[in-house]
């Protein structure tokens, strides 16, 4: 994401230990320096870890890129509204996607996942790039990138961080609303921005799919581009699941 | 016409009745003045972007021979030139189109109208609330190009703009039709029909604006949801002189298609609130069903998309979703839910039911007061005793019964009370919207109630004066004969109204009976619009009621106190729906966006003169 900063290095301690099955990996600037140094940790922990082998590392690194790749073609097609090509990135129903958003679980590719990016974020014009509102930027911390392979290449875990227009749009019956549904408005937008945190697999194919993508929303501010303040706003979260809200999640959280 | 063309039923021409009315035109249109005769002998290729290349041979007696796709037909046309500016018209016989064509002999450069009727195209294609589009209304599709005389392709084509954006123009035509034309939308125009009408009501077309140079502007409306005449005509800005066609069915359901040349004069400009490097080349219709976002949005089509369907364009045809009620249906469902500002069934009350956003902050003006109102001519006479800030209670002296009811009140100026309640028990369920001076001892009140001769569920309204008597301490004296008065000095006025960070909503108060109001897009663009009768009161200098009820729309009614010295308004919307009838309060932060000089157009002394 180009408007944020560029992420701080993670250090070798303050890698998860439960999760020492893997290898974090951060920004890719700083990850072929780390590993190394990731190893000898793990070496003096007597634990034969996977990146003993370079031609595992390697592949680590190969697919650490591949994902980065894949995230950014993510952000793009978000930006751009291509919502079907979003859709597509997800694990197939037989492999289990989900997303959660604001309270909500929308479960299934072809359920829960396309209700979300084909009816909820298109009508509320949600998921659009947008610069960080003024005062409310991701500190260094929260806009720290970070992407997690597993040795058997087959799954990973990520972080990246976001900054997107989000919106609503207006329940109201009055005439206002319904005339300015027909230039596209009719929306209450803000700024949201967080970190996405990211599950991917392999799927038979061998292409990275999506099998869990959480917003966790860390800031939200009525601001759009080229106001000059912005001031916190709270959101109601879902309360309503679908069918009863034909927009609604599968589950609440 | 004295029907408002809101009201007026338009026949439902079929496709067959429309063919045979045009065979009488595909000798080509008719006008007052001259044709002139430019093309006689001439032939031309005008060849356009993503739309036809049209072949064109003109004979003598104004005739020519369109040969398109391969296909030749043989038609009468008109044409009119304006400086450099050739303009012609014609019919495709046997089809149900034609073209009117501009060309700028300049440059060689092309605007083409496509005008067709029997468009069967569809809305809202595949959704519950789809519809066929009437016969009768004239469709249009523009194409920019250029005349080819085997040249190099132009790079630079006539082009959409929001140059026209807020001006205002007085036209007289030289079959002595006069219009008043206020451009205030990049889509849209709102129109008043200085000589066809015999009420000086304001309506609102989808337009379109075409910048050829810096003075010449091609421009067309058609009257949509209302009889579906489409006129186009050519403008230069220095002159102030038009040149155009009007084509479609008119009231009578006769055929209208003739030419013009008109004078106008320019009658005022209101500021458009683009940024300034937006010049507003790219048109704002709506896009193909198939990239429309849910929820019946449109858009402008971003640079690159897929183009609009054919025909395409920003149309408010709010009458087609309007559910109709019978007044007892109405008072049925008033019976199960009577709202006033939320209470009772708050869920079920609309949004602006409390005091958010950028309303005008409630007041305790009222509380503690004792007082009545008297209003002339045999009007009602209310007594009021007020303890509470949201409760009183008032006694009509003709039963003479206290009621409770809630009420809201603001100080819309010093020491001036602008308040509302429901009239309890009352059928068809009525509010009131009561200006009490206290200063001045005046007093009007907005009478409003649901139903109207043609809905149910649509509110009437009307304005009563009188004087406010309170005895004790605050004595006020009444006056006998100074009153609040209805008054036209916002004639010509444009405010935008914020009524939230997310709805903004600017009103041209366009004749002395009506009004439009136009919605911003997010680029600020003025973009759709509609229109309705209202009324204005005048309570001080610069303060003002406005009330209008959207009519033939969703029938709900905003009563306004407008201070134009704080640009704020504060007042009361009343609606009813199958769902019952609710009070509610709204009121916004104004912008004076500028004033168009209109009034000497208006009033019966110009039409007898």
């Amino acid at each position: 994401m180009n408007i944020l900063r560029p992420g701080k290095s993670r250090t070798a301690q303050s890698a998860d230990n439960s999760r020492r099955s893997f290898i974090w990996k951060m920004g890719a600037g700083a990850s072929a320096a780390l590993v190394p140094a990731v190893s000898m940790a793990k070496a003096e922990a007597k634990e034969a870890t996977t990146t003993d082998n370079p031609a595992l590392r390697a592949a680590l690194l190969e697919e650490e890129k591949a994902l980065r790749k894949f995230h950014q073609a993510f952000e793009q097609a978000m930006d751009k509204g291509l919502h079907e090509e979003v859709i597509g990135m997800f694990a197939a129903d037989t492999e289990g996607a989900e997303v959660v958003i604001n309270g909500g679980v929308f479960r299934s590719r072809s359920h829960g996942v396309s209700r979300l990016y084909r009816d909820c974020f298109p009508a509320g014009k949600t998921g659009r790039r947008m610069e960080p509102a003024p005062g409310f930027e991701l500190t260094a911390d929260q806009q720290r990138d970070s992407v997690e392979v597993s040795p058997d290449l087959r799954s990973a875990k990520a972080v990246f961080p976001y900054s997107i227009q989000v919106g609503m749009p207006f329940e109201t019956e009055t005439s206002l609303a319904a005339m300015a549904r027909l230039h596209g408005e009719g929306v209450r937008m803000w700024w949201e921005g967080g970190v996405y945190r990211v599950n991917y697999r392999k799927d038979a194919a061998r292409h990275w799919k999506i099998s869990r993508l959480e917003y966790d929303t860390l800031s939200r501010a009525d601001y759009r581009p080229g106001k000059s303040y912005a001031q916190p706003i709270s959101v109601s979260r879902f309360a309503t699941r679908f069918p009863e809200d034909q927009q609604g999640p599968d589950d609440l959280v | 016409m004295r029907i408002p063309m809101h009201r007026f039923k338009y026949t439902m021409l079929t496709k067959e009745q429309i063919g045979t009315k045009l065979k009488s035109a595909e000798g080509g249109p008719r006008s007052a003045s001259t044709f002139s005769n430019v093309l006689n002998g001439k032939t031309l290729k005008i060849v356009t972007q993503n739309g036809p290349t049209l072949e064109y041979k003109f004979a003598a007696n104004r005739r020519l021979t369109l040969t398109e796709g391969g296909k030749q037909v043989a038609a009468g046309y008109g044409e009119l030139t304006l400086n450099q500016m050739l303009f012609f018209s014609h019919l495709i016989p046997g089809e149900q189109k034609g073209y009117n064509v501009f060309i700028d002999q300049k440059t060689n450069l092309a605007t083409v109208f496509e005008v067709w009727t029997s468009s069967g195209i569809k809305q809202n294609a595949g959704r519950p609330n789809e519809f066929t589009l009437d016969d009768r209304e004239v469709q249009r599709q523009i194409y920019f190009g250029y005349v080819d005389g085997g040249q190099k392709a132009p790079e630079k084509l006539h082009h959409y703009t929001n140059r026209m954006t807020g001006k205002g123009i007085h036209w007289t035509q030289d079959a002595g039709i006069e219009t008043l034309e206020l451009y205030a939308s990049v889509a849209n125009t709102n129109f008043v029909e200085l000589t066809r009408h015999i009420d000086d009501l304001s309506y609102v077309a989808t337009s379109d604006y075409v910048l050829v140079d810096d003075r010449t502007i091609i421009y067309n409306r058609t009257e949509c949801e209302f009889s579906g005449i489409h006129t186009c005509f050519v403008t230069d800005l220095y002159g102030v002189k038009q040149v155009g066609v009007r084509f479609g069915f008119n009231d009578k359901d006769e055929l209208e298609y003739y030419m013009f040349r008109g004078d106008g004069k320019v009658v005022g400009q209101l500021a458009y609130l683009e940024n300034f490097d937006d010049h507003g080349l790219r048109p704002m219709f709506a896009p193909a069903a198939a990239s429309a976002p849910a929820g019946g949005a449109a858009a402008v089509p971003p640079t690159g998309a897929a183009l609009p369907q054919k025909g395409a364009r920003t149309t408010y045809r709010p009458v087609r979703s309007f559910t109709h009620m019978t007044d007892e249906e109405m008072h049925q469902a008033a019976l199960k839910m009577t709202s006033a500002f939320g209470g009772g069934a708050a869920q079920q009350a609309p949004p602006q039911a409390v005091a958010t956003g950028n309303n005008l902050q409630f007041s305790d003006i009222l509380t503690g007061k004792e007082f009545t109102l008297r209003f002339d001519n045999g009007g009602p006479v209310r007594d009021y005793r007020i303890k509470e800030m949201f409760k009183l209670q008032y006694r009509d002296r003709s039963d003479n019964v206290w009621h409770d009811a809630d009420y809201r009140a603001y100080e819309g100026d010093d020491n001036l009370a602008w308040f509302s309640h429901i009239i309890a028990d009352s059928k068809p369920r009525a509010s009131v919207q009561v200006a009490v001076d206290f200063t001045n001892g005046l007093a009007t009140s907005i009478e409003s109630h649901m139903g109207t001769e043609y809905y149910g569920n649509e509110t009437t309204y009307h304005a009563i004066f009188g004087a406010v008597e309170m005895p004790g301490p605050s004595n006020v004296e009444a006056p006998l004969y100074v009153r609040h008065q209805l008054t036209d000095e916002l004639v010509g006025h444009a405010f935008s109204w914020s009524y939230s960070d997310q709805t903004t909503s600017m009103h041209i108060y366009s004749s002395p009976h009506s009004m439009s109001w136009v919605i911003f897009t997010g680029a600020q663009a003025l973009g759709a619009e509609w229109c309705s009768p209202c009324i204005y009161v005048k309570l001080r200098p610069g303060v003002y009621i406005f009330c209008q009820n959207e009519e033939a729309c969703n029938g709900n009614q905003m009563i306004e106190l407008l201070n134009t010295k704080a640009s704020h308004d504060c007042g009361f919307t009343f609606n009813g729906s199958a769902r019952g009838v609710s009070l509610g309060v709204t009121g916004a932060i104004g912008r004076h966006i500028g004033k168009f000089d209109i009034l000497e157009l208006y009033g019966p002394k110009r039409r007898n003169a």
